[in-house]
């Protein structure tokens, strides 16, 4: 497929002599570029310097994971699922776990819910310090990037105390989990909480009332409620446009049923309601793992799981809240040890599909903006 | 010789005007050096403070504390690769950077550091500054033309639009100040030297005269010259995380470093404008707040503490470097770096020399301030968009300034309007 | 407008604010960079680094009993153990035990599925090679251990 099949629904004007004469021009956001966050390619058609459509090119990435895991026995694919979402590891091994779990009909333990919930939110504020800091460098402020690398330190120190590894956790198994938690894991994460806070009232001070920032970010790409859902959007970008929809309150999964937090909504949609809304998603994560630290049942923290795991013929589609958005996972076994279908719903694929809408008529300084605030990870989207 | 050297020491005004052409050339070169070290030394405090700021560390490996990084970047870049795109207008690809770093070096023609320690003392001192920077644009539109390809060309018309906008804020604010000069002697003056032998004569700062006329009139400079030479928070044609990547896209090695120099030299040339016009030139702190014989003896040895100050910090570096046999010529790098400066510390401490250096000293802090303010607003803020940026430029910059200059203008002629008044009722 | 925030505008309290934040963090010790390799990260006790088989420390022999559990559980198939049973000891022995590390992704499932507690992933983290070859381990590089590489006496 040559690149003018592919950019044959967007008009282009073939018949201008040089660019200077021509009304529209093509531009290239090349899978290497500083902004795109990965290696994403967009097709850029310009009027001068605003924006009359955009094509997104994907599939740089693409590792061929689900095929993967038809090939792998289902406790053998937990480490594939952390690679994905690479920026917020510990969520996706939440998701897939539960999705086996339900396959199984079995119930982690109680405890072993606590501790996922509390690794769980650790990655949200992770996920979304990486968010913050790669959205603020594509604006221009180049020091939150470090503040938050600096915050994010923190927390993948308690990942590798707990199990071992920073970035691709595998923290959690089939069942519930198999790292109790460590001397201090309690300690740990009380100080975290307590020195995060105030950090994040610096960014606010450096960034939210900032009248440069706010005038990059408001009004700056607006997706309409009814544009979210229709194009399935999920996440932080559907609750910035107004729709009341978190999954942890909807569908309640593992303990998030014992927790009291609030979900920030938006009010236009637009940039800089996204940025609130997951600036007080951090918040609102502290909260839940002050609650879920104190409340630490004691019990065992494994299911009784047996050791091949074989579930009966069947299938399953499970979604948890991810820090991107609804991740789902939908599993279709045909009784042998390894999934006959082992499909994965990404949230930054799909949020990637309204960046279209939300750029038409936007400058090309503001193009770079938008993909910012969706919070994509093309290991996430191209799998 | 000597007699020539010592009548040169004594005399009362700048070689330019003496007619002296042989100090006039021993002038430009030692401004030209000076220049030149000055932007080297740009380079690493930028990446040391800016990275800082941003709670790392900087260069630390290539020399001590990373103090030869600048010497390897400039060695690096000469031993480059020369790289002509080959559609590319050659005279023009070849002028553009020679262009620009003239005028950002031409603009240290008149700019004092002392009263007599300039190379000429021209009397339009100010409007020839002005104008040789705003030839510098001519020079950024040479290299985004030459260079054969439309992303350069847009990031060069950006640039040059942008530089034009606020090259009006910054006129009408040197007006307000060009204007304060006239106060004492009833006549005014462009001269750079003239204005600040007016802030002397009148015994103010121009930034704190008629508060808050002339720190307004400051303010509308200070930001338009942040705007005036491409730096963040206007840095939008420069940015690397946008598609158009500036008029410098193509230039490579050696013609990269030349619009390198050029823009921290044009950032020196208007923070000397800015010293100048508001902030008292080369005159010390407080003349008459701490006047007196004693004050300024006291003030005098100034430059030689802060040198000492300086060596101190880098023995102590030294003392504080890890004891292992890899770091050992760091070590004593740095250590003989900080005698060095503690040599010409005491260099200074001898009367002579003393006088002489005062003015030189006090301008040279001055705009070292505000080149630690440019590194600290590239730390701190977000980007403008360029439809913003103009915004800022014509809608809010253009207004003020105008009226801070009628505003001046009007409380500047208040004794004498009232003395007309009262003429006229009489 | 009203008053307070007008004013806010007008004396640019928000620019303010921001560079308060940034130079609070200039002083030297706010910096958190690490200089490695001089100065190394604290690596903790669960980390899962370069594998390792174990050795009785008494007898000599090794721990493993060739059980396989390990080279069935690695979702890359990298393990491939080979061993006879001693008559004497009356236990099996490794006779051949490769690791490819090319491969390996760090998930810790062969340590966890080692049921003398013979393999385990240690908290070594520099493992750089000049060449493939040095990538699959045998028994004796995997029993050594680590050893990197000495430049200065």
């Amino acid at each position: 497929m040559t690149d003018n099949d592919r950019t044959a629904y967007l008009d282009l004007d073939t018949k201008d002599e040089t660019f200077l004469d021509a009304t529209e021009l093509v531009l290239n956001m090349g899978p290497q570029h500083p902004s795109t966050h990965g290696v994403l390619r967009v097709i850029l058609k310009l009027d001068g310097e605003k924006v009359l459509g955009t094509e997104c090119v994907i599939g740089y990435l693409h590792r061929g994971v689900e095929k993967i895991g038809e090939n792998r026995t289902y406790a053998m694919f937990n480490p594939y699922v952390d690679r994905m979402d690479y920026v917020a590891a510990v969520s996706n091994g939440l998701g897939y776990c539960e999705a086996v779990e339900k396959l199984l009909n079995v119930e982690a333990p109680p405890r072993a819910q606590y501790i996922r919930v509390i690794l769980t939110e650790l990655c949200r504020i992770a996920s979304h310090q990486v968010w913050l800091g790669t959205h603020a460098l594509d604006i221009g402020a180049l020091t939150p990037l470090f503040y938050c690398f600096r915050d994010r330190e923190e927390i993948l120190k308690i990942f590798e105390k707990y199990c071992g590894a920073r970035l691709t956790t595998h923290a959690f198994r089939i069942g519930g989990c198999i790292y109790e938690t460590y001397d201090g894991f309690e300690q740990d994460c009380k100080q975290f909480c307590d020195a995060f806070l105030p950090k994040l009232d610096e960014y606010e001070e450096l960034l939210t009332t900032n009248r440069i920032w706010v005038e990059r970010t408001k009004g700056v790409g607006i997706l309409k409620p009814e544009d979210c859902i229709a194009l399935g959007v999920t996440g932080p970008v559907l609750r910035a446009s107004g729709v009341t929809w978190d999954l942890r309150k909807k569908q309640p999964y593992e303990s998030y049923k014992d927790f009291e937090f609030e979900i920030p909504i938006g009010l236009n949609g637009d940039t800089y309601d996204r940025y609130l809304v997951r600036i007080e998603e951090m918040r609102q994560a502290v909260r839940i793992i002050r609650q879920a630290v104190d409340g630490l049942p004691s019990g065992p923290i494994m299911a009784k799981v047996p050791k091949v795991i074989k579930p009966a013929p069947g299938e399953i589609y499970h979604s948890i809240e991810a820090p991107k958005g609804e991740l789902g996972y939908f599993i279709v076994s045909d009784g042998s040890t390894q999934p006959y279908r082992m499909r994965v719903r990404p949230p930054s694929f799909v949020n990637l599909q309204a960046l279209d809408k939300m750029v038409r008529g936007l400058l090309v300084a503001d193009v770079v903006a938008v993909i910012g605030t969706l919070d994509i990870v093309l290991g996430e989207v191209d799998r | 010789m000597l007699d020539a050297l010592k009548s040169y020491l004594t005399a009362g005004n700048t070689p330019g005007e003496a007619g002296s052409m042989l100090w006039a050339t021993i002038y430009i070169l030692v401004i030209t050096l000076g220049i030149s070290l000055a932007v080297i030394a740009m380079n690493w405090l930028e990446r040391k403070i800016l990275a800082h700021m941003q709670i790392r560390l900087g260069p630390m490996r290539v020399g001590p504390h990373g103090l030869l990084q600048p010497f390897a970047d400039a060695l690096k870049l000469l031993i480059k690769e020369d790289i002509i795109p080959q559609e590319a207008d050659k005279l023009v690809f070849w002028m553009a950077p020679v262009v620009v770093t003239m005028t950002a070096f031409t603009t240290f023609l008149v700019v004092p550091f002392g009263r007599t320690h300039a190379v000429t003392d021209m009397n339009i001192g100010v409007l020839f500054m002005l104008g040789i920077s705003s030839l510098g644009v001519l020079g950024i539109i040479m290299a985004g033309w030459s260079s054969n390809s439309h992303y350069p060309l847009m990031g060069a018309l950006r640039s040059s639009a942008q530089m034009v906008s606020y090259e009006v804020a910054m006129g009408l604010a040197i007006v307000s100040a060009v204007l304060m000069t006239s106060l004492k002697s009833g006549t005014g003056t462009l001269s750079m030297i003239g204005i600040v032998e007016a802030q002397n004569a009148q015994q103010t700062w121009f930034i704190f005269k008629f508060f808050p006329l002339g720190f307004l009139a400051f303010a509308v400079f200070a930001i338009a010259m942040i705007a005036e030479t491409n730096r963040a928070p206007f840095d939008l044609p420069e940015a690397e995380s946008e598609l158009v990547a500036g008029f410098h896209t193509e230039y490579s090695g050696f013609r990269w470093s030349l619009f390198f120099l050029a823009e921290y030299a044009a950032m020196l040339a208007v923070s000397s404008i800015a010293v100048t016009l508001w902030l008292g030139g080369w005159m010390r702190p407080f003349p008459n707040w701490l006047g007196g014989a004693t004050w300024d003896m006291a003030f005098s040895f100034v430059p030689a503490l802060s040198l000492f100050v300086l060596a101190g910090m880098c023995l102590l570096g030294a003392l504080r470097m890890p004891r292992i046999p890899q770091m050992r010529i760091q070590t004593v790098g740095l250590a003989m770096f900080g005698s060095l400066l503690g040599f010409v510390g005491l260099v200074l401490l001898v009367p002579a020399v003393r006088d002489r250096i005062q003015d030189i000293f006090w301008f040279v802090a001055k705009v070292a301030f505000f080149m630690y303010l440019y590194i600290w607003y590239r730390g701190t803020f977000p980007r403008y968009r360029f439809d913003q940026l103009m915004r800022v430029g014509w809608k809010v910059l253009l207004p003020i300034g105008l009226g801070v200059l009628i505003a001046t203008a009007i409380v500047g002629l208040f004794p004498q309007l009232t003395s007309v008044m009262a003429g006229v009722t009489q | 407008m009203s008053l307070k925030p007008l004013l806010r505008k007008v004396f640019l309290v928000d620019l303010i604010k921001g560079l308060k934040v940034t130079f609070h963090y200039q002083p030297p010790s706010q910096a958190i960079t690490e200089q490695y390799p001089l100065e190394r990260p604290v690596i903790f006790e669960r980390f899962r680094g370069q594998p390792r088989l174990k050795v009785d420390p008494d007898k000599g022999n090794s721990l493993c009993i060739v059980c396989n559990l390990c080279a069935l559980a690695c979702p890359e198939q990298l393990i491939v153990v080979k061993g006879e049973r001693n008559p004497v000891t009356k236990r099996k022995e490794p006779v051949s035990w490769t690791y490819d590390l090319s491969r390996c992704m760090f998930c810790g499932l062969c340590a966890e599925a080692c049921s003398t507690d013979a393999l385990e992933l240690t908290q070594d983290y520099e493992m750089a090679l000049y060449s493939r070859e040095g990538m699959v381990l045998d028994q004796a590089a995997l029993e050594r251990g680590q050893e990197p590489v000495r430049y200065v006496k």
